[in-house]
């Protein structure tokens, strides 16, 4: 499984806007990290970067010590990372099943073994009696969490989650991150962008902190959230 | 008709715990194919004799294989091409030519003229496919005009402005024959053989990838689907199945020129209308469309066009404005929703 990720000095510039400048950081096999930053601090921006939607304007990634830095979407998704987008891009016409065999794909070219190893990525994430419904059905909730399961279908080294809690009610923000839970301490490698803090401090093994393109701390949740930069950057400098 | 209905529909019912069910695959398909093909041959076999029904259902064949070739990019595949008519033509121009100039029998020259027709359709696709939506239809049908230049001004291929005609020399060989059923049985084959590919596509790998990048193109980039290969592919066998139908069509005609063969209202948009009738992104709907299309355009014509001239068009573009109106997913997502 493995899912060594290393990112070194990438940046991404449009124009004259320096989206995400140089930044660099290590996520261990079977580590879960989370991402967290105020708004436009350039989290989804960096995402599409390791994933290939940009392609980047300096630096390199690694995964497993392979470059992946110059490769395509679906190049880099066979090196092994998989992903959810922060609006749940759920095929509307395909049914639950055929959503997560869409992943499942690819590792599995024939129609019966990817229908068996969707089945059971839906099972994990608790949609195994929805497999015949069109996925344009679903409730918001159910489509993270299909989300999750087609990522997982491509059995990858490292998930990368983009607020896979954002619009879900308590219950269901427990059912994702027991789920997260579980599937890390199976051994799966997880970078997370999350902007509920109280999920933060459960979950993570280290939190990095975007703020404006740049990194600006690194460490244990506790640590990190306790950081006067931080608190600075989320609710602004106190006026005297 | 509605029998075709129960192969593409997936069943409701049921465990998840039991893929196979839900996911049949091509084998699963081919007893409701072969009712389907057996009831079209029974109706040539009683219609032996009568030339004008064999002429109605050959061509309502002929489009209903053009149609499903459309519907394997057009439908499965999102990718709304109004250009088929230039494949269509270079199946036609091959075919014939190797015939005339090489002697070729015209049964074998389909098999480079679906080579071709492939080969021209990558080579144009490549860039067009950076385009989506209504930019795609546009730059396909811009396709259309350039082909109808290059056809116009190459004589020694197309016969120019005046045309080309196949010389009336019988002979199975010749795939020329004096009765109306060898080529109703003809265009029968054809629709077979496009609708064989299109329940292989529709359950294969690649089926799966164009119905997921119809639907969005990043999710199915970022699941392991290259895009462009998968648009490639689907569009060769499109436009192959396509350059067949070409050639077939210009050996049962005998005749034709530049101006008629890649005529958009004809051919080009033709196909797409029929598909979106029938019910695009599904097996059997282009055929659907096809018999119910070509024969209501042949009455038409027979009824009202020598009445008023083009009143036969005028009433016709009105049953598919009302068509694309109420029946936004074809007759076939109509069928569907009477079964819920």
């Amino acid at each position: 499984m493995s899912g060594a990720l290393s990112v070194q000095g990438v940046s991404k510039r449009f124009g004259g806007l320096l989206a995400v400048d140089g930044i660099s950081f290590d996520v261990a096999p079977g580590e879960l990290v989370s991402i967290i930053g105020p708004n436009g601090a350039g989290k989804t921006t960096l995402f599409n970067l390791l994933t290939g939607q940009l392609a980047p304007t300096a630096g390199r990634v690694l995964l497993d010590d392979a470059d992946v830095s110059r490769l395509p979407p679906h190049r880099r998704a066979a090196a092994g990372f998989g992903r959810t987008f922060q609006i749940a891009q759920t095929l509307t016409s395909l049914t639950v099943l055929e959503n997560a065999m869409i992943g499942a794909f690819l590792r599995h070219p024939r129609l019966a073994d990817a229908a068996r190893h969707a089945t059971a990525m839906l099972e994990l994430v608790g949609l195994g009696a929805r497999a015949n419904l069109r996925a344009g059905m679903l409730t918001l909730s159910e489509r993270r969490r299909l989300e999750v399961a087609r990522a997982l279908a491509t059995d990858p080294r490292i998930v990368l989650l983009d607020e896979v809690m954002a619009g879900l009610n308590q219950s269901e923000i427990q059912e994702v991150v027991d789920l997260v839970q579980r599937l890390n301490a199976e051994g799966h490698t997880f970078l997370v962008i999350e902007h509920n803090l109280k999920v933060v401090r459960q979950f993570s093994h280290r939190v990095i902190v975007l703020h404006r393109g740049t990194m600006l701390a690194e460490g244990t949740a506790a640590d990190v959230l306790a950081n006067p930069a931080v608190v600075e950057a989320y609710v602004g400098t106190r006026r005297h | 008709m509605n029998r075709p209905d129960t192969a593409t529909m997936p069943r409701l019912a049921g465990s998840a715990r039991q893929p196979a069910a839900l996911v049949p695959g091509f084998w699963a398909g081919l007893p409701v194919m072969a009712l389907v093909l057996g009831v079209l041959a029974a109706a040539i076999g009683f219609s032996a004799g009568d030339t004008f029904t064999l002429n109605i259902l050959g061509t309502a064949m002929l489009f209903a294989g053009l149609a499903s070739a459309w519907n394997l990019i057009g439908g499965f595949g999102g990718q709304f091409s109004l250009g088929h008519s230039v494949f269509f033509a270079v199946g036609a121009y091959t075919t014939a030519n190797l015939y005339l100039k090489l002697g070729v029998s015209p049964w074998l020259g389909l098999i480079p003229a679906a080579a071709l027709s492939a080969a021209v359709a990558v080579a144009v696709s490549w860039p067009v496919f950076r385009l989506r939506g209504p930019f795609f239809a546009i730059a396909t049908m811009a396709l259309t005009e350039v082909a109808l230049a290059i056809g116009n001004y190459w004589e020694s291929v197309t016969g120019g402005t005046r045309g080309m005609s196949i010389p009336f020399r019988l002979g199975a060989a010749n795939m020329i024959f004096r009765d109306r059923i060898s080529y109703t049985w003809i265009m029968w084959g054809f629709m077979a053989l496009c609708l064989l590919v299109s329940l292989w596509l529709a359950r294969s790998r690649l089926g799966y990838y164009l119905r997921a990048l119809r639907d969005n193109e990043q999710a199915a980039g970022a699941a392991g689907i290259d895009v462009l290969r998968a648009k490639l592919l689907g569009m060769a066998i499109s436009a192959a199945l396509t350059g067949v139908g070409g050639g077939l069509f210009l050996f049962s005609t005998r005749v034709t020129d530049p101006t008629s063969i890649l005529s958009l209202f004809e051919f080009g948009v033709k196909f797409a209308l029929i598909a979106l009738i029938g019910g695009m992104g599904t097996v059997y709907g282009p055929l659907l469309g096809a018999l119910l299309i070509i024969p209501l355009e042949s009455w038409l014509r027979a009824e009202l066009g020598g009445l008023l001239p083009g009143a036969n068009i005028i009433v016709l573009s009105i049953v598919l404005i009302l068509a694309s109106l109420f029946l936004k997913r074809g007759v076939m997502g109509a069928l569907q929703g009477l079964r819920r």
